[in-house]
C-alpha cells in the first residue's frame, strides 16, 4: 500500500522487539531441553494418561462452551431490555475473572457444605455427592467462564450483521429457525473454529480451576502436573517432559487454528431494527438468558456474599494480607505497563509495515505465549535463573512481571492492532499528504483515537496478572506472595473464611480495574467514543 | 395506487422530523432523490414497516398498511447490497420468495421460470457468493417476481454496478414493473437512472417530499 506513511523507525523497533522475545523464548526452551537431557534419573509421571484426560476435559469444555455461548448470544441478540448493557458487560468480564474466584464460588454453591447441600439437608434431610469436584466440577467452572466468553465474542458477530440483510429477511417473513440458519449461522460459522481452539487451549492449560477442583491426579492438566512435579515431588525430569508435551500439543492446536480466520476482538455496538421472533421462541430466549445469567453471576455473587460476610475483618487485620495486596497491585500495574509498551511497539510497527511477510513476522510474538503457557514459561524461567546462578529471591519479581506481560500480550495485540490498522487504512493518505512526523501522527491522531482501547488493554493485562496463579505458584515464597497465592495457601491450611474474604477482594479489584481503567484512559486521552 | 398521507416520523433522539406525502401509481417507477442524509432510506423504512410513523396514513388501493408487520405488507425490497444469503445457491435464494409449503415440483418450475425471466436461466445451482454484482441483483429480482407483491422498494440498487450492467439491470426493473403492474419506488441520486426509468419524481427537501 503506497498510501501508508513511511515509518522505518517503528518497523525497526518492532522487529528488534520480536527478535528479542523470540530469543528469550528460545532461551527458555533451551533451559527446559537442557534439563531434560542431562537428567538421567527416571520419573513417575504417566504422560499418556494425562494427555488422554486433559484432551477429554478440554474437548468437552470446548463443545459445551460453544453450545452455551451460541445459545446465550442468540438470546441476547434478539432481546432488548433495561439492563442489557450490564448483562453484556458481565459476560465480557468473564475473560478477566480469576479462575480461582469462580472455582471458589462454585464450591460455595455446589460443594460439600455448599448452599445446595445445606438447603436439601435442612429441607429433606438428604445430602448428595458434590458435583463440584473432579471432572464435572472442572467442566462446570470452565463452561461458566468460557461459555460467557464465547457468548460475548459471538454476540459481537451477530450484532454486526448488516442492516440490509436483516431488512430483507424480515420482509421475507423468515421463521425463527430460518433466521438462525440463513442469517445468524453464516455470521457465526467463521468464528467457531478459532474461538473453539482458544477455548480448547484455555481449558487444556487451565491451572487454578483444576488445582482447586480437580481433586487429585485423576483429573490433572499437564500444567497442574508440572507444578506438582516441581513443587511437591521435586521431579524436574518429569516436569520437563510434561512441559515438552504441553508445548507440542499446544503448538499443533495453534497451527490448526491459524488456518482459520482469527477471532475478531472488536467489541462493537450497532443499532438494529426491532425484529422480534415469535412469542414461543421469545419465551425460550428469555429462559436461556435467565439461566445463563444466573449460572454466571451466582458463583460470583456467592463469593462476594461469603467473603464480605465472614472473614473480612480478620483478613484485614493481617499484615501478610496487606503485603500480598501491595505485591499484587505493584505486579499488576507493572506488568500492565510493560505489556502496553510491548504491545504498542509491536502493533505500531505492524500497522506501518507494507510487506505481508513483515506483517506476519511481527504478529508472531502474539502467539508465543499460547504455545508456552504460564506454568511452562515460569518453569523455563525458573531453570534459566538457576542456570545463570541468580539468587531466586532477586529474580522472582522481575520474572513474574515479565512472564505475566508475555501472557497478556496476545490479548493486548488483539485489542490495539485492529484499531491502529483501521486508522492507517482510513487516514493514511491524509497523514501522508499532511507530512506529519511519526510522533505527531501518534500524539495527534492515533493516541486520542485508541485511548479507550489502551484503557481496555491495560485493564486486561492488569486483571490477568492480578488473578495469576500459574506463574506465582512456582516463584512465590513466604515473603513474596500475591493475593491468589495467599488465597491458595489459606485453602490449603483449611482457613476457608480467609480464602473467601481474599476471593471477594480479588473479584472487587478485578471488576474495578475492568470497568474503571477504560473510562479513565478515555478521559485522559480525550478520545471520542467510536 | 400506493398513497402516503402526512406520514410523520422522527428518529429517536434526533431533532429532524419528517412529514412525507406521496403517490405511486401501478406499473410505474416513482423516483425519490435528495441529499445524503435527507431521509430517503427512512422513507423506504416507513413504507416497508421497519419504523412506525407517529401519525398519518399509508394505503394501497384503499387498504391500510400501517397495522401490518413488514413481512405481512405487500412489499418487496431491493437494496444496494446484502440482498442475498451468500451461502445459498441462486435457486435457493429465489425460492425464499415463494410461500412456505409450496410443493417441491411446483417450486422448482416457478423458480426456473423466474430465473429465466431475469436472464439467469443457466445459473440456478451457482452459490450466490460466486455471482457478480449485477447477477446478484437479478436473483433478488427473481425472488421479487416469485413473491408477487404489489410494491417494490429499491434503495440505490444500481450504485454498486458498472455502467453497462447498471443500464441492463435498470431496464429490467422498468420492464418488470410495467409487465407486472408493480408500484415501484426507486431511491437514487443518479439523474440518468431517474430520467431513464421514472414516470414520477420526488425530491426530499427539509423532511418533505417535493414533486419535481
Ligand atoms: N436508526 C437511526 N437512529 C437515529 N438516526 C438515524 C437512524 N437512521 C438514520 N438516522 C438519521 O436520519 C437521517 C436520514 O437518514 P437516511 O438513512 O434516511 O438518509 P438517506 O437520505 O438515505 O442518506 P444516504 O443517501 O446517505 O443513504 C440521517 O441524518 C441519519 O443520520
Ligand atoms: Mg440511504
Amino acid at each position: 500500500m503506497l498510501t501508508l506513511p513511511h515509518r522505518p523507525l517503528r518497523i525497526a523497533a518492532a522487529t528488534a522487539l520480536t527478535l528479542l522475545i523470540a530469543a528469550l523464548i528460545a532461551a527458555v526452551l533451551w533451559a527446559i531441553l537442557d534439563a531434560a537431557t542431562d537428567a538421567a534419573s527416571g520419573s513417575r509421571v504417566d504422560i499418556p494418561h494425562l494427555l488422554r484426560m486433559t484432551s477429554l476435559q478440554a474437548g468437552l469444555t470446548m463443545v459445551l462452551s460453544l453450545l452455551v455461548g451460541t445459545a446465550l448470544a442468540w438470546a441476547l441478540n434478539r432481546l432488548r431490555f433495561f439492563g442489557r448493557d450490564l448483562v453484556v458487560g458481565l459476560f465480557a468480564a468473564a475473560i478477566v475473572t480469576p479462575g480461582m474466584v469462580v472455582a471458589f464460588g462454585l464450591l460455595s454453591i455446589w460443594g460439600r457444605n455448599g448452599w445446595i447441600n445445606q438447603a436439601t439437608e435442612s429441607l429433606f434431610g438428604i445430602r448428595f455427592d458434590s458435583p463440584a469436584y473432579g471432572l464435572s466440577g472442572i467442566l462446570l467452572a470452565h463452561v461458566v467462564l468460557d461459555g460467557a466468553f464465547a457468548a460475548r465474542i459471538l454476540l459481537a458477530r451477530l450484532d454486526s450483521i448488516p442492516q440490509n440483510r436483516l431488512k430483507v429477511g424480515q420482509s421475507l417473513g423468515l421463521s425463527a429457525w430460518q433466521r438462525f440458519v440463513l442469517i445468524d449461522w453464516p455470521a457465526l460459522r467463521g468464528s467457531l473454529p478459532g474461538l473453539g481452539a482458544i477455548i480448547f487451549l484455555l481449558a487444556f492449560t487451565s491451572f487454578p480451576i483444576v488445582l482447586l477442583l480437580g481433586g487429585g491426579p485423576a483429573n490433572q492438566t499437564l500444567e497442574v502436573a508440572i507444578y506438582t512435579a516441581v513443587r511437591l515431588d521435586f521431579d524436574l525430569v518429569g516436569a520437563v517432559r510434561l512441559a515438552l508435551t504441553q508445548i507440542a500439543v499446544c503448538s499443533i492446536v495453534i497451527l490448526l487454528a491459524s488456518a482459520f480466520t482469527p477471532v475478531p476482538s472488536a467489541l462493537s455496538r450497532s443499532a438494529q431494527p426491532s425484529w422480534r421472533d415469535a412469542a414461543p421462541v421469545r419465551v425460550l430466549q428469555w429462559l436461556v438468558l435467565v439461566i445463563g445469567t444466573i449460572g454466571f453471576a451466582l458463583p460470583l455473587l456467592s463469593v462476594l456474599y461469603d467473603g464480605l460476610a465472614s472473614g473480612l475483618l480478620r483478613v484485614l487485620g493481617q499484615a501478610s494480607f496487606w503485603r500480598a495486596t501491595l505485591t499484587s497491585l505493584v505486579i499488576g500495574a507493572s506488568s500492565a505497563l510493560v505489556t502496553l509498551a510491548l504491545a504498542l511497539i509491536l502493533s505500531l510497527g505492524r500497522s506501518a509495515a507494507h510487506l505481508p511477510a513483515a506483517r506476519t513476522l511481527l504478529g508472531v510474538p502474539a502467539y508465543a505465549y499460547l504455545a508456552v503457557p504460564a506454568v511452562v514459561l515460569s518453569l523455563g524461567f525458573f531453570l534459566l535463573v538457576r542456570a545463570l546462578g541468580v539468587p531466586g529471591g532477586m529474580a522472582a519479581p522481575v520474572v513474574v512481571i515479565f512472564a505475566n506481560s508475555l501472557l497478556s500480550l496476545p490479548f493486548a495485540i488483539a485489542t490495539l492492532g485492529p484499531p491502529l490498522d483501521a486508522i492507517l487504512r482510513s487516514r493514511g493518505k491524509l497523514i501522508r499528504s499532511l507530512g506529519l512526523s511519526g510522533w505527531r501522527q501518534f500524539a495527534a491522531i492515533e493516541y486520542p483515537l485508541i485511548g479507550r482501547d489502551i484503557g481496555l488493554m491495560l485493564a486486561l493485562a492488569f486483571c490477568f496478572s492480578l488473578g495469576d496463579l500459574g506463574v506465582i505458584a512456582l516463584f512465590g515464597t513466604q515473603d513474596f506472595q500475591t493475593l491468589p497465592l495467599l488465597m491458595y495457601r489459606a485453602l490449603g491450611s483449611y482457613k476457608s473464611n480467609d480464602a473467601a474474604a481474599i476471593a471477594a477482594l480479588l473479584l472487587i479489584f478485578t471488576i474495578a480495574a475492568f470497568v474503571g481503567l477504560p473510562r479513565l484512559l478515555e478521559r485522559i486521552a480525550h478520545a471520542p467514543r467510536r | 395506487m400506493l398513497r402516503a398521507d402526512d406520514l410523520v416520523f422522527a428518529h429517536p433522539g434526533q431533532p429532524a422530523s419528517y412529514r412525507f406525502t406521496l403517490e405511486a401509481a401501478p406499473g410505474q417507477v416513482t423516483a425519490i432523490s435528495g441529499a445524503s442524509g435527507s431521509g430517503k432510506s427512512t422513507l423506504l423504512d416507513l413504507l416497508a414497516g421497519f419504523v412506525h410513523p407517529a401519525s398519518g396514513r399509508l394505503t394501497l388501493d384503499g387498504v391500510d398498511l400501517l397495522p401490518l408487520a413488514p413481512e405481512a405488507r405487500p412489499v418487496s425490497l431491493l437494496l444496494q447490497a446484502d440482498n442475498l444469503f451468500e451461502h445459498l445457491s441462486a435457486e435457493e435464494n429465489a425460492r425464499l420468495g415463494l410461500p412456505r409449503g409450496t410443493p417441491k415440483a411446483e417450486a422448482q418450475e416457478r423458480v426456473a421460470s423466474a430465473l429465466a425471466e431475469v436472464g439467469l436461466a443457466g445459473f440456478a445451482g451457482k452459490p450466490a457468493a460466486t455471482l457478480s454484482g449485477g447477477q446478484k441483483q437479478r436473483v433478488a429480482l427473481a425472488r421479487t417476481l416469485l413473491r408477487a407483491r404489489a410494491v417494490l422498494l429499491l434503495d440505490e440498487p444500481f450504485s454498486a454496478l458498472d455502467d453497462e450492467t447498471r443500464r441492463t439491470t435498470r431496464d429490467l426493473v422498468g420492464e418488470l414493473t410495467r409487465r407486472h403492474g408493480w408500484h415501484t419506488v426507486l431511491v437514487s441520486h443518479h439523474a440518468d437512472d431517474i430520467a431513464a426509468l421514472a414516470e414520477a419524481h420526488y425530491r426530499i427537501v427539509e423532511g418533505r417530499l417535493e414533486r419535481v
